[in-house]
């Protein structure tokens, strides 16, 4: 089980290899793509005015330094669809990148550039975005037809369901989850709406809008009226949460958000390959917190804590008891007694 | 050209099924509006319409996933209408397939029929255990931008042609992605009538378009917000939680009053666990000219928000 972490820069490395990163993953996105489409069409899951390298160079120092660290590299070509036009550029792209880059793997999430990139036969390996949605088992078996070596499951997924997964395909491809930092109100392979700073996500704009409720009719008492109303109040606490937080750090600098840490033992036991700690937009310090506290709660884990120990630690680390025991910041409902 | 009425239940099937007698069953006050004008402009554009096809079943939650009883009494009285059958089926967990399989032998065993379906381990399930069924790609499955907050702004303001020309497409617009389609047996493809226009021809590569009307998706998720009211707060709004269906009740519209544009009287609508956009009334004569075009195959008319479920 490696600790899978984000990086925007070559001079990110020394200090998240330091903190104990395994697996390194990050964006490109290449000037002449910008200058094509602008800021609208992303090549990938992040604008790329954040969170992506714009140079071939600096990548290659990056692969090249992170070898020598024994890290292997993911590039994210993931987002939800290429058009005819831009196919073309994304396989040229995906070449470079293997073949003359050297980077290890490609992250994808459009079926289509998975089938294409299945018949290219690049060095490198080729992972499955969870903006592709995989929720169930029979997806992974459709999938592997094109040659995946790993599977990032979407954060929806229950650990019930990760173990039911792992049981059936980890032994032919490896699985990903989430750990660390980002979360999403919606299934983020099924969201047609763009992060685009112009509007902002979708899921916390809904919070500022004036809404209007039904319930079997526009008439209803203030008694339901006040239910729907707390219970809306509620979810978009909940969206709060989702979104870091409001992206925000704890008075150490430490980053809220959703988090998978008390579930580690578990995930381990159930033979989970990778630990995603999200944000390859965040501050090089944001990463490095996080990097750091993931790899704590692993290495106690690796060493055979006991779960419960391994929980308080977690909760210790996250240094926001009040937020734990919100029951909205954790990716995945465990089991303490299991 | 095919017109499909998605039905809530065998009910719905009782009397004539002309377009006219549906376009006022949509209960809500709030979406009522929407489908009421959708439907006049229909009629006024096509005549009254008699409905040859019939759409059964959901495409968002796995926990509107209908019974086998449901499906059955469904099906026998579309078989009485002489209606073409097919059956909406959503993303699913290892659940969800579970709860497919007995309604795809339903169907295999009353003669066959469509599926749409929304993810991929469902076409797998199909393709290995139900070849006679035949698969429909789902419009959650098209993957274009649809976000009527700002998509509209590039159709209409000064923006790149080159953005543009994305926005309008999607991952139909490949040949090998079509070529992949109909080598995996799908012949027939959804999608939404999209707020920035669509650009469909992709179907030049062999593929049939189908779309719905008067309601377009913009976000799903595993995580209900209506399903929270039945939990005490710590336990709300996790993945797939068990619920009482309190869609069947709920709506709640939201006002884009915080848009930083001209759109803030735009309304958006949460049913469930899905947002939907409705169509405006320019968006409609596009989409009236995808159909005299001879574009669109099938038009599936959905009366209400499609989150009902049928026991």
């Amino acid at each position: 089980m490696k600790v899978l972490a984000p990086i925007a820069a070559h001079e990110e490395l020394e200090m998240l290899a330091a903190a104990g990163a395994e697996e390194l993953y990050c964006g490109i996105v290449p000037r002449e793509w910008l200058e094509r489409y602008t800021g609208a069409v992303w090549l990938n899951r992040r604008s790329p005015k954040g969170g992506s390298l714009d140079s071939y160079a600096e990548l290659k120092r990056l692969v090249d330094d992170a070898h020598k660290l024994h890290l292997p590299v993911f590039i994210t070509l993931n987002s939800p669809y290429y058009t005819a036009e831009q196919i073309p550029l994304v396989l040229e792209l995906a070449h470079k990148l293997s073949d003359e880059i050297g980077v290890d793997a490609l992250i994808v999430t459009d079926i289509n550039l998975l089938m294409r990139l299945s018949q290219e036969k690049l060095a490198c390996e080729l992972h499955v975005s969870s903006v592709a949605a995989v929720l169930n088992t029979e997806a992974i078996r459709f999938l592997l037809n094109f040659g995946p070596s790993r599977i990032i499951l979407p954060r929806s997924v229950t650990l019930a369901e990760i173990a039911t997964i792992t049981r059936d395909v980890g032994q032919q491809v490896e699985i990903e989850v989430f750990m660390l930092n980002d979360g999403c109100a919606f299934e983020e392979g099924f969201c047609s709406t763009t992060h685009h700073h112009t509007v902002g996500a979708f899921c916390t704009s809904l919070s500022e809008m004036d809404t209007q409720f039904e319930w079997a009719g526009k008439s209803f008492t203030t008694r339901r009226q006040n239910w729907l109303r707390r219970n809306l109040t509620d979810y978009r606490e909940w969206v709060w949460y989702v979104n870091g937080n409001g992206c925000g750090v704890t008075p150490k600098g430490l980053p809220y958000g959703p988090c998978g840490l008390c579930a580690v033992p578990d995930l381990q036991r159930m033979g989970v390959a990778s630990l995603k700690i999200v944000g390859r937009e965040a501050s090089p310090f944001k990463k490095l917190a996080s990097v750091k506290m993931v790899r704590d709660i692993v290495n106690r884990t690796r060493a055979g804590v006991p779960k419960l120990h391994v929980i308080e630690r977690a909760k210790q680390l996250r240094e926001s008891p009040e937020h734990c025991a919100a029951g909205f910041m954790c990716y995945y409902k465990v089991d303490e007694s299991a | 050209m095919e017109w499909s009425l998605h039905i809530g239940g065998a009910h719905e099937l009782a009397s004539e099924l002309w377009l006219s007698r549906f376009v006022e069953a949509d209960r809500s006050q709030l979406t009522q509006p929407w489908s009421e004008l959708a439907g006049r402009l229909l009629v006024t554009e096509f005549g009254d319409i008699r409905f040859t096809h019939c759409a059964f079943g959901n495409e968002f939650c796995e926990h509107l996933i209908p019974s086998v009883s449901a499906l059955q009494t469904a099906l026998t009285a579309a078989q009485q209408q002489q209606l073409s059958f097919t059956l909406l089926t959503p993303y699913v967990s290892n659940e969800g397939i579970a709860a497919l399989r007995p309604l795809f032998e339903r169907l295999a065993g009353n003669g066959g029929g469509e599926v749409v379906f929304n993810d991929w381990g469902v076409l797998n399930l199909l393709r290995r255990d139900f070849p006679t069924l035949i698969p429909i790609q789902g419009r959650l499955l098209n993957k274009s931008l649809r976000d009527p907050r700002v998509t509209p702004m590039y159709a209409t303001a000064p923006a790149p042609s080159s953005a543009l020309n994305v926005l309008q497409r999607s991952n139909l617009d490949c040949e090998s992605y079509a070529a992949l389609l109909t080598g995996l047996g799908v012949q027939t493809v959804e999608t939404d009538n999209l707020p920035q226009g669509n650009d469909l021809s992709f179907a030049q590569y062999g593929l049939r378009i189908a779309t719905y009307a008067p309601f377009g998706f913009i976000s799903t998720s595993r995580i209900c917000m209506a399903a929270g009211l039945h939990y005490r707060k710590a336990d709300k709004f996790q993945p797939g939680a068990p619920c009482r269906h309190e869609c069947q009740t709920h709506l709640l519209e939201y006002s884009y009053t915080n848009s930083p544009f001209g759109n803030r009287d735009q309304k958006f609508f949460l049913k469930g666990n899905s947002y939907f956009y409705a169509h405006t009334e320019s968006m409609l004569h596009a989409l009236f000219a995808q159909i005299r075009a001879g574009q669109i195959a099938r038009l599936t008319w959905q009366p209400r928000l499609p989150m009902t479920v049928a026991h």
